[in-house]
């Protein structure tokens, strides 16, 4: 049916081996005496290395429990995570809870979404980043003190050596967020997963985040997943994009062809519902019918089929399969002409 | 009687005609004092929320306001309907100052003014059915008489925010997210108001759902002749719902300006840096365009800047001046620039001439002790943030 | 479910949109019946938890005892079938025999006759203490929580006096101030211990619920003072308030037979009462350990009881454990 769009596909980042290579990934949560929830239902992805990799969903598509399946910081209990995260050359969801707990922080970092709830309250911001230099890189607190203060500085904390003291709450939203970084970036991690990091900031401090990110990428070379809902920050930031939809990806390409050619019904859709500052005034909004909870599972149907407007008859009784490959690809019966 | 005349227009049971002035907000102050004490509580300071406001909303229009958090314009929003009492101010409602109203007074007249949430889990009582939540401000107001009558507006007040009447017998938290909103969008309207304050209507919600009670919002506009109040932080959404809008910065208003205008031709640095970290979907434009980096963050509110609010952060600031006196809103004789078009920025001519260059703003030296103790404010700690990320 | 293509994403006219848009609402919420209420949900899922089930057992069936004692004792408690000449003043405690199968107490009394008939006198000490405790709170809670002002001050203050009392220490004196100990005696000095904590409880939840949004639209309303205050607030504040005074029922009957132990409760031993026949069973315990065993575990035995149902409910109407 439809072709993958490798034609307009040029992709220099892509001739190194995957950093990170997730495949088939499912999460089920099974609640005592509830039905089973596949959160994940299925997912596929390669970071490499200096890439920047977007998921981008609405609440409950499944991007945020992906980052946590994949960093092992999903609850055990009534969960189970299927498929596999090879990180070079070893499964992450094979590994020991405390084979794990060493990869994490020195090689995998983790950005969240509210600073102020990942920071521990009663500690000051120099030690909980030298924290992690002594316990992956074995250094003294002496040792990693000074290189706490260059990093401060490199995320662009002001007055850095004053701010080792400071506790948290003496941190507004952004420089929290700025000492996250630093921390996550203390270990010089090669992959660095982030949560939704601008959501809970302000419109002219989320520019400063993502512009230092972009930097820190470019310098540092570290692999970044970014995880959000908003397709603005995708477009700016990631050269490849995956639209997750029900636990699925729905649609991948990098950010050019996506955006200027989104091919699935349910992409198409986001990117109409959402009002542009740069838009002529006075256009409707066209937003996509219905809510998640009309969702078919992926079982029989495609998931969105509901709520879209491409919808045949076909849409509701299989399950339409991934055409693509691991840069460009689309899970659709009927995907949109080019438009918009 | 306005029981029986279901969804009628606005403006058909009332004075004015679109297009006049509604709310005529002048001089509006809210500052909520500081306490300290462990038996006897002493006001030790203020924080200056909303710190001097006039504005006009017309009947039929939308006004935006726009603005970080902090910034006041969600107790700006209550203020105006005397939900937070103003310290200073006054706010003429057709002719009414709110802002004097006490008591039982205020509370005759709130069935002209409504309010819709952010929230609409938290701000619909969750013992109550969608119904009594509807019935009650109808029956607040004596509008409950006719029991028919009554039935009949419940079922219209659904279907107008594109709900099946069996919904009434069921409860908020048996709702989505999206249709929770129309709940609350149709309690507002249960009352038959002039204005609608909408405090951050759709950022709770979900991307596609977003539209979805946007568009409901400009439909019963339409339909009804209402007048909103739009308070939001997101400014592309603001500027697709509202006619006018309004840029706040710490507790005032910084440009004020007809919706399109305000994009085309920004006049106040914060407006211009405000615009430039929307993020838009789409690459092409976030690779070309230029950023205005803002360095730091909010100063306190309960210890604002001397001069203009925002010269400790202004790319654009000017030695003296900026620093020693407050800007007004005021008219200035720019290109593409409208009379309604007000902006509180001593330069704002030279800016948009490019007579002033934009400068780096050096991160303030900040003293060992101004970090070593709370200050005597008790406010939390503002730090000022790293130059701009090149 | 059936799929909806026919819904268009081009901007139609508003009376077309609208229509659409109550079909498909209405086509997915046609197969759902009538309203689930908080409660409704909170009952849902206590039915399922075992914890709260034992609780209810227990508390159930020793109400049911309670109730059906007079007629279930096989003797009058106040009866000495026991006591005779017979007895040789060695043991003066009779043990378990035919048609006294827990034995009798000192005086020749059927003890299981006097457990089942006391288990009156000690349910409704610990009901009515609570009951009283929990009104009291409710009246100072609502004044200080709902009006606020100087009236909160001093409803606080009076609390917090109150309250840096020991509970215990506080209801034996009261107790102990009675010219005439009675189960009242016991009754209003448990409760008075009680009204400060109920008190301060309500006054939190309801000082929370003014600040919530919900109260904010009900006042943007035009909503009557009034009626925020006992539609809104009250009902939304007193969820933790009934915890607590289901927790409390087991406290009040443990803090009762402490009082009645010491001899500050009814004195009359003719109608028996677990904590005093506990006390009383004190200069036996070497002899005739069964004499405080008994009623020692039917006091604990419905603490438990108490207890593990005001907790399961805390849980069910935890917000956060709601889907």
């Amino acid at each position: 049916m439809s072709t993958p769009m490798s034609t307009h596909a040029v992709h220099p980042v892509h001739s190194s081996e995957p950093l990170l290579s997730v495949r088939d990934l499912r999460v089920t949560f099974g609640r005592r005496g509830e039905q089973p929830f596949k959160a994940v239902d299925g997912i596929s992805f390669d970071v490499r290395p200096g890439q920047t990799v977007g998921l981008v969903g609405e609440s409950g598509c499944g991007k945020s429990v992906t980052s946590l399946a994949i960093m092992g910081l999903l609850p055990t209990r009534g969960n189970t995570v299927e498929g596999s995260a090879v990180f070079d050359g070893e499964d992450l969801l094979r590994l020991s809870p405390g084979q794990m707990r060493d990869r994490r922080g020195r090689e995998i970092a983790m950005i969240f979404q509210d600073p102020l709830s990942s920071l521990n309250p009663v500690v000051q911001i120099g030690r909980q980043v030298t924290e992690v230099m002594e316990r992956h890189q074995g250094l003294s607190r002496k040792e990693a003190m000074p290189k706490a203060a260059e990093l401060l500085e490199r995320v662009g904390i002001p007055d850095p050596k004053a701010r080792l003291v400071n506790y948290p709450h003496q941190l507004s939203g952004g420089m929290r967020q700025r000492a996250l970084i630093a921390m996550a970036l203390a270990c010089k991690p090669r992959l660095l997963i982030a949560d939704e990091p601008t959501t809970a900031l302000d419109v002219t401090i989320q520019a400063q985040i993502l512009a230092l990110l972009k930097e820190l990428v470019v310098e540092t070379g570290t692999a970044l997943v970014m995880i959000t809902h908003d397709l603005g920050v995708v477009a700016g930031l990631c050269d490849e994009v995956n639209v997750l939809y029900g636990g699925r990806i729905v649609e991948r390409g990098d950010r050019h062809t996506l955006f200027s050619r989104p091919r699935h019904p349910y992409t198409v859709g986001l990117l109409n519902s959402i009002p542009r500052l740069d838009a002529p005034r006075g256009e409707a909004l066209s937003p996509i019918p219905g809510s998640v909870a009309d969702n078919l599972p992926w079982d029989s149907a495609c998931a969105f089929a509901p709520r879209c407007p491409n919808a045949l008859d076909v849409c509701v009784q299989q399950t339409p399969e991934w055409e693509g490959d691991d840069v460009v690809g689309l899970r659709c019966f009927n995907p949109m002409g080019v438009s918009r | 009687m306005s029981g029986s005349t279901g969804l009628d227009p606005a403006h058909d049971t009332r004075t004015g005609a679109p297009g006049e002035v509604l709310v005529e907000v002048s001089g509006l102050e809210v500052h909520f004092p500081i306490k300290r004490g462990v038996v006897f509580d002493r006001t030790v300071g203020h924080v200056r929320a909303v710190d001097g406001v006039d504005l006009t909303i017309r009947r039929g229009e939308t006004y935006g306001l726009v603005g970080e958090s902090g910034c006041g314009k969600s107790t700006l929003g209550k203020a105006i309907l005397n939900l937070e009492p103003p310290t200073a101010g006054s706010v003429l409602f057709d002719g009414v100052d709110i802002a004097s109203l006490k008591g039982e007074a205020l509370r005759r007249e709130r069935k002209r003014f409504q309010m819709v949430f952010q929230d609409p889990m938290s701000s619909l009582d969750p013992r109550q059915t969608v119904e009594a939540l509807l019935l009650e401000g109808m029956r607040a107001h004596g509008l409950d008489t006719d029991a028919s009558a009554t039935h009949t507006r419940l079922r219209e007040l659904m279907s107008a925010v594109g709900l099946p009447p069996s919904g009434l017998k069921k409860y908020p938290h048996e709702f989505s997210g999206g249709q929770r909103q129309r709940i609350g969008i149709a309690r507002a309207l249960s009352v038959g108001p002039d204005l609608i304050v909408a405090d951050e209507p759709v950022s709770a919600l979900d991307v596609s759902i977003q539209a979805q009670v946007i568009n409901l919002l400009q439909d019963l506009q339409e339909e009804l002749g209402l007048t909103y109040l739009v308070v939001a932080h997101d400014l592309a959404v603001v500027r697709h719902i509202s006619d006018r809008i309004g840029v706040m910065y710490l507790g005032g208003l910084v440009e004020e300006s007809e919706a399109g205008e305000l994009y085309d031709v920004p006049l106040h640095p914060y407006t211009r840096a405000l615009m430039s970290a929307v993020p838009v979907p789409d690459p092409e434009v976030e690779d070309s365009r230029e950023q205005i980096l803002l360095t730091g963050d909010l100063p306190s509110p309960a210890n604002p800047p001397t001069g203009c609010r925002f010269h400790t952060r202004c790319p654009w600031r000017q030695e003296t001046l900026c620093d020693t006196e407050r800007p007004q809103l005021r008219v200035v004789d720019v290109a593409g620039s409208s009379p309604g078009h007000r902006v509180a920025c001593h330069w704002a001519e030279e800016i948009a001439r490019g007579e002033i260059e934009r400068h780096e703003v050096a991160p303030e030296t900040t003293d060992e002790s101004s970090w070593g103790a709370p200050r005597d404010d008790g406010s939390p700690f503002l730090a000022p943030d790293g130059p701009p990320v090149p | 479910m059936t799929p909806t293509p026919e819904l268009p994403p081009e901007r139609t006219t508003y009376a077309e949109r609208r229509s659409q848009r109550i079909d498909a609402l209405a086509s997915a919420s046609a197969a759902e019946e009538g309203g689930v209420s908080l409660i409704k949900s909170a009952w849902r899922r206590l039915r399922r938890n075992p914890v709260f089930l034992v609780g209810l057992a227990i508390t159930v069936a020793f109400i049911a005892l309670a109730l059906v004692a007079p007629w279930l004792a096989p003797w009058d408690p106040a009866a000495r079938p026991l006591l005779d000449d017979v007895r040789p003043q060695s043991n003066p405690v009779p043990g378990p025999e035919a048609g006294h199968p827990l034995g009798a107490d000192d005086k020749g009394r059927d003890l299981l006759s006097r457990l089942l008939v006391g288990s009156q006198q000690t349910l409704l000490v610990g009901v009515l203490a609570t009951f009283f405790g929990l009104l009291g709170g409710l009246v100072l809670g609502t004044l200080a929580g709902a009006v606020g002002g100087w009236i909160d001050s001093l409803v606080m203050r009076i609390v917090d006096v109150m309250l840096s009392i020991p509970s215990l220490l506080l209801a034996f004196t009261l107790a102990a101030l009675a010219t005439r100990p009675s189960q009242w005696t016991l009754i209003i000095a448990i409760a008075t211990v009680q009204v400060p904590i109920f008190a301060r409880l309500l006054r939190g939840s309801m000082l929370a619920q003014r600040a919530s949004d919900h109260v904010l639209a009900a006042r943007s309303l035009g909503v009557k003072q009034r009626a925020i205050v006992f539609r809104h607030m009250l009902p939304n504040a007193l969820g933790p308030v009934i915890v607590q005074a289901t927790l409390v029922l087991a406290v009040a009957i443990i803090d009762a037979a402490a009082l009645s132990f010491l001899g500050l409760g009814n004195p009359d031993d003719r109608r028996p009462e677990w904590g005093q026949m506990l006390g009383k069973a004190q200069p036996f315990l070497g002899e005739a350990p069964h004499l405080a065993f008994y009623p020692a575990a039917c006091i604990i035995v419905v603490a438990l009881g108490f207890t593990l149902m005001g907790e399961s409910l805390r849980e069910a109407l935890d917000p956060k454990t709601r889907r």
